[in-house]
């Protein structure tokens, strides 16, 4: 069988072909029909033309069958169908889970929830704050509201001010042995992420000019996410300078020993 | 309603919260709010190195009203 696909590079050409057909990229071969290199503001365009051997599984029309053939999409429906079926059932998963997450809460936890929830509501955004995890010795909450962005900040650093009243308010209530984090939105998670993507991309950096970078102010959670991202990396070097706080990493070559 | 901001961290973070006063000054352009606490509570609502006053006044910056309008956090002792 034949068909045709396109895509921006070649890969994404190939990949959309793989999902399509839902075959692996080693089961089918692959001939390059047209390639325009995309230029400063121009996007690229790659054709490209499979062979598979048979008739493979998904109804994914061939070329030249014309779209109009009614049959083969419905058959391209049903193959897409299962994909569809198996997300709900990951997101009935997840809403269970978070079903277990609102267990009662202890009274420690009634009060800071309610902490937050009125500091931001005096803020000008009212908000739902609920527990997010339990961990030992830490607690994460949420908080949902319309204005994230605000709560959130510049780098974080409104939550980050929200997190370190909320720590000592914990204190105050006895409990400073708990770590109190905040989030919204998944701010935490999406954070440690581009961290860690600007970590390995300074790092490629580095090793292609062989000079140092120094990178943006960071807290010591911050810092502490690229230490650990670089630690394995044998011809990389990190070190901390500055003082207080906000110190920043710099990336370092170390060569091959 | 910035006051109710201050006054409700504050009151939360103190030991004595019926000695914390707050003043407010309202200008053209800034409000300035004068905050009052017991003597022993000053260290609390400053912090170290001025922790817990530089994160209030950082959220009075973020407030719905702070947009239009500055204002500015005085700690009085």
């Amino acid at each position: 069988m034949i068909y045709e696909f396109e895509g921006k590079t070649e890969r994404e050409a190939i990949e959309l072909a793989a999902s399509q057909l839902g075959l692996e990229t080693d089961q089918f071969d692959v001939e390059i029909l047209e390639t325009q290199s995309g230029g400063l503001f121009k996007k690229g365009k790659v054709k490209i033309r499979v062979h598979t051997a048979g008739n493979p599984a998904a109804g994914y029309p061939a070329a030249g069958a014309g779209i109009s053939d009614a049959e083969a999409l419905a058959k391209a429906e049903k193959s897409r169908a299962p994909g569809r079926g198996k997300g709900t059932e990951e997101r009935a998963v997840k809403s269970s889970l978070t079903e277990a997450e609102k267990l009662p809460m202890d009274e420690f936890e009634t009060k800071i929830t309610q902490w937050a929830a009125e500091v931001v509501g005096k803020m000008g955004y009212p908000a739902k704050v609920s527990v997010l995890f339990r961990e030992e010795k830490k607690i994460g909450l949420k908080i949902e509201t319309d204005n994230t962005s605000m709560i959130i900040g510049k780098k974080g650093k409104n939550i980050d001010a929200l997190q370190l009243l909320a720590n000592v308010f914990a204190g105050t209530l006895g409990r400073d042995d708990i770590k109190v984090i905040l989030d919204s939105e998944n701010y935490r998670i999406r954070r440690e992420e581009s961290l860690v993507r600007i970590a390995y991309e300074s790092a490629e950096q580095v090793r292609r000019t062989g000079r140092s970078i120094l990178l943006e102010p960071m807290n010591p959670f911050e810092r502490r996410i690229v230490h650990t991202t670089l630690n394995d990396i044998v011809d990389i070097e990190t070190k901390s300078e500055g003082e207080g706080l906000y110190k920043q990493v710099r990336v370092m070559f170390r060569g091959r020993k | 309603m910035e006051r109710d901001l201050v006054e409700y961290i504050v009151k939360s973070l103190v030991d004595d919260p019926q000695a914390v006063e707050i003043k407010v000054i309202e200008g053209e352009k800034s409000t300035i709010l004068e905050l009052k606490v017991a003597d022993t509570d000053v260290g609390k609502v400053i912090g170290k190195n001025g922790r817990i006053a530089r994160a209030i006044r950082t959220i009075l910056s973020a407030c719905a009203n702070a947009q239009s309008k500055r204002v500015i956090l005085e700690i009085l002792d």
